[in-house]
């Protein structure tokens, strides 16, 4: 995720969208769209900032160098934050709460009460401050007329909503005693199971990222921008290794994919 | 399986050390037993449940014991009472602990520790037995009131209670979605041989199904008995509990009171003297068989529409009646000039084809409604869930704007008014959940509120005609449902709106709260404001609407008067009707269908 080295951005962002694309189909070509561009404007705007820097393309301001160093660099940080970015939407999209619970519960079995108790209150709360505001509003001390009236009225909303929350609360804490809740160690239930397909998929991704990590300690992306651009030399033997062991590993998630819609593509031609 | 013991058993809460909030209370409750508790609010039934697992149990003075199969129940284990005594509890909503229907369903068992295997299993059990597959890996937040509640009854029943304890399960429900889980727990009982302990409102519901009613007035048991007699032990006792009763208990001893008066007077005051009213004298003392018309009331106590409709027919087997039909006569006329042809110029309400829809993408929920509010009126706007009625209230009070069509509100276009123009001496909504309205400490502070300057005359008045003078000082969610309901009733009429606008009104409150109520309406109605409720208690309606609209699929089907309403509808009416249709032509209440009854002896 932090390598700068141009090569590793390159694959990093590339699988990011293909990802992404898998998942969310011809509706991420906007939002992919749309990152890019800022990516750009982003790496337009580093030399701005950051003035150093060997080359200098041109000078504004009355002196001021505007370095192709810098340019670079501009680039590398953007495709670096895009590619976080896109990572994450993706992560946002397959990792649902209860996938989540299922990797932490075991660890943390009351944490993650605690957890999925916090997922239910938000639209809960949500639904309350529609409720109450319409109630209100309803009775002419709606969220209007001078902005002081508004301020008291919005607050006595949330005044309104926390008593509500409390009184919740009590019921919510006698549902869970009655139900056991504090009576001795808890365990946790999910309804995934972790098949022979997991182990031999958490295995590849373990090996391939030690291969990454050394590889990467070992200097396979060392890459300076500024002042002085330096890049490690792609025929180094420490850099193939690792370059092959991170494209393997962020291929991963296209490939399965891919690889699934392929076999119904398959299946379903052969009916 | 397991049964309960409850011997001299008092309790004082720390608020009140004077005044126990249970007195003596001696019960025994069988293995497999459906028990039915009811009472008033407030006559200390909930606290009675309470006392039956130890964690919920309330705290203050506590005198008597209580035994779980022959055991102390305080020396039961926890963790035992947790699996085998189940608990349900009012609202639906937080008892609900997890954000997913899966996890709500396994959680009680994660409590216990149990093993994740054994927990898929029962988790599999109990989504199959109640119906969940459908929506078991829905969010909660995306299920139905009535969903949530039988969420709520799996998931206490996937720890195989040996009792279950529900605390008026339904009374935020639904009529449909509360007989649906009502059944449910009958299923519960009758299939797995649950011992259930209940306390409900909806007697017509459960009283067929239970093996022993308990009532309860001010933390004493007064009555208890199996449900056949005890609308006749209620009787005795001249209990105003009596008025709980379903309607083929209220009729089946309106009609004998009738009878025996009949009869003979002289005997009627003697047996009063005697203090033996025992109207069912025949099945418990043959020698009153002189003083009962031998052929009417003999039967047992109906309990259902079903066993009142067959108890009627064997009542006028030998003769059909003479009468059969309640003539309203002229005053049905001028009602129906008053309030079915009422001018529209004088009109406080008139809706013209008023479509909605929440969003550009999503289907119609008013499509095309039509009504006008005849002045000084109650009107009623009935329907199933989902049909829109309550959008249709928040279109009228401008919570939610129609994109085509017309609303006048007392004569002028909705769009017209400024907001604070609309809400001062206008229109105001008492909205489904009153706790909505809460936002102080006190009743007093609440109501004061709503008076710009002090003006505490204004506040006593209300508080006077709402009849909540002695809640003054309590704290709004301290109050039981009824009482609340009145508090924000208060609340919403010191904005002295000439129009009022209810949205299920009666959800959640006992019979006696709807009496009070209903009386409060009435006199608003002298006053001269004109009432419009959305409602789906069709009791209510045919006993104190003046107008009664039938709301389906976006908009008002049908406009009547009740009687007139009602009477022609077989699905969707009162008690009285559909068990006295086969006879009489238009009785809807209670009081109707005795009446006729008395005409045709």
């Amino acid at each position: 995720m932090f390598f700068i080295h141009p090569a590793f951005l390159v694959v990093s962002l590339g699988f990011a969208i293909t990802f992404h694309i898998t998942i969310k189909g011809s509706e991420s070509l906007k939002f992919l769209g749309g990152l890019l561009t800022f990516a750009c404007l982003l790496a337009v705007l580093n030399p701005l900032i950051n003035s150093r820097g060997e080359r200098i393309l041109f000078t504004y301001l009355g002196g001021r160098p505007y370095t192709m160093e810098a340019l670079l660099y501009g680039f590398a940080i953007s495709i670096m934050f895009v590619a976080v970015i896109i990572w994450f939407s993706t992560y946002n999209q397959i990792m649902t709460s209860d996938k989540f619970l299922y990797i932490f519960g075991r660890i943390a079995p009351s944490g993650s009460t605690v957890l999925t108790m916090t997922l239910r209150f938000v639209p809960n709360y949500r639904n309350k401050i529609i409720q109450l505001s319409n109630s209100r509003s309803a009775i002419g001390l709606g969220i209007s007329g001078k902005k002081k009236q508004k301020v008291e009225n919005a607050l006595m909303i949330i005044s309104s909503l926390i008593t509500w929350a409390f009184e919740g609360g009590i019921v919510t804490a006698d549902s869970m005693k009655s139900r056991g809740h504090g009576t001795g160690a808890r365990t946790s239930f999910a309804l995934y199971s972790f098949d022979v397909r997991d182990k031999t998929l958490l295995v590849l991704i373990i090996v391939l990222e030690i291969i990454t990590l050394t590889c990467g300690i070992m200097g396979a992306a060392e890459t300076e921008y500024t002042p002085k651009l330096y890049i490690q030399s792609m025929n180094s033997g420490c850099f193939v290794a690792g370059i092959t062991a991170y494209i393997l590993l962020l291929a991963i998630p296209t490939i399965l994919n891919l690889m699934e819609e392929i076999k119904w593509r398959i299946s379903r031609s052969r009916i | 399986m397991a049964n309960f013991k409850i011997k001299n058993l008092n309790f004082y809460y720390p608020t009140t050390p004077d005044t126990p909030s249970l007195k003596n209370v001696n019960l025994d409750i069988e293995e497999g037993g459906y028990i039915t508790v009811c009472g008033r609010s407030g006559s200390g039934k909930t606290t009675l449940l309470k006392h039956l697992k130890t964690v919920l149990t309330p705290h203050g003075k506590r005198e008597g014991e209580i035994l779980f199969d022959g055991r102390p129940l305080d020396e039961v284990g926890l963790r035992e009472q947790s699996s085998r005594i189940g608990f349900v509890m009012q609202n639906p909503d937080s008892q609900i602990v997890t954000d997913k229907v899966w996890h709500e369903l396994a959680f009680g068992l994660e409590s216990l520790g149990m093993e994740k295997k054994a927990i898929r299993l029962r988790v599999a059990e109990m989504a199959s037995y109640f119906g969940i597959q459908d929506w078991f890996h829905k969010d909660v937040s995306e299920l139905s009131g009535g969903q949530k509640q039988l969420l709520n009854l799996a998931s206490v029943m996937a720890m195989q209670p040996d009792v279950l304890i529900l605390d008026e399960p339904t009374s935020q429900l639904d009529p449909i979605a509360a007989s649906d889980f009502l059944n449910t727990v009958k299923k519960i009982n009758l299939e797995l041989r649950t011992t259930i302990v209940i306390t409900e409102h909806r007697l017509e519901d459960i009283l067929y199904a239970s093996d022993k009613v308990v009532v309860m007035e001010d933390g004493l048991v007064q009555v208890e008995g199996n449900p056949r007699d005890i609308g006749n032990l209620l009787r005795e006792k001249n209990s105003q509990m009596f008025s709980m009763m379903p309607t083929p208990v209220q009729v089946f001893y309106g009609v004998q009171e009738a009878d025996i008066i009949k009869a003979g007077p002289e005997i009627e005051s003697a047996e009063l003297k005697m203090g033996n009213m025992n109207f069912n004298s025949r099945n418990h003392n043959p020698s009153g068989n002189s003083v009962m018309p031998s052929e009417r009331g003999s039967a047992d106590c109906p309990l259902t529409v079903r066993e009142g409709g067959d108890w009627l027919s064997e009542i006028f087997a030998k003769e059909k009646p003479g009468e059969t039909r309640i003539d309203r006569g002229e005053a049905a006329l001028e009602k129906a000039d008053r309030f079915l042809d009422a001018d529209p110029k004088e009109c406080p309400i008139v809706v013209k084809e008023a479509w909605f829809r929440y969003e550009k993408e999503s289907p119609d929920i008013l499509r095309g409604v039509t009504l006008k509010v005849p002045p000084k009126s109650i009107s009623a706007i009935v329907g199933g869930n989902g049909t829109g009625k309550s959008t249709f209230l928040k279109s009228i009070i401008g919570v939610c704007r129609i994109y085509r069509g017309k609303i006048l509100i007392a004569g002028k276009k909705l769009e017209k008014y400024r907001y604070d123009e609309l809400f001062r001496n206008n229109i105001a909504m008492l909205p489904q959940d009153p706790s909505n309205l809460f936002v102080k400490k006190t009743v007093r502070e609440e109501l004061e509120e709503m008076v710009s300057k002090d003006d505490p005359e204004r506040v006593d008045s209300m508080g006077k005609l709402c009849q909540i003078e002695h809640l003054y000082s309590s704290h709004p969610y301290d109050l039981s449902g009824g009482e609340q309901q009145r508090v924000a009733l208060a609340k919403v009429l010191l904005t002295n709106p000439g129009i009022l606008l209810l949205d299920e009104p009666t959800k959640g409150i006992d019979s006696f709260f709807k009496k009070t109520f209903a009386g409060i309406l009435s006199k608003l109605k002298e006053k001269g404001v004109t009432i419009l409720m959305v409602t789906h208690d069709v009791e209510f309606c045919a006993k104190y609407a003046d107008v009664v609209s039938m709301f389906f699929d976006g908009s008002v089907v049908t406009t009547n008067l009740p009687h007139e309403f009602f009477s022609r509808n077989s699905f969707y009416t009162t008690a009285a009707n559909r068990m006295s249709r086969h006879i009489f032509e238009n009785a809807i209440t209670d009081e109707d269908l005795i009446e006729l009854c008395k005409r045709n002896m």
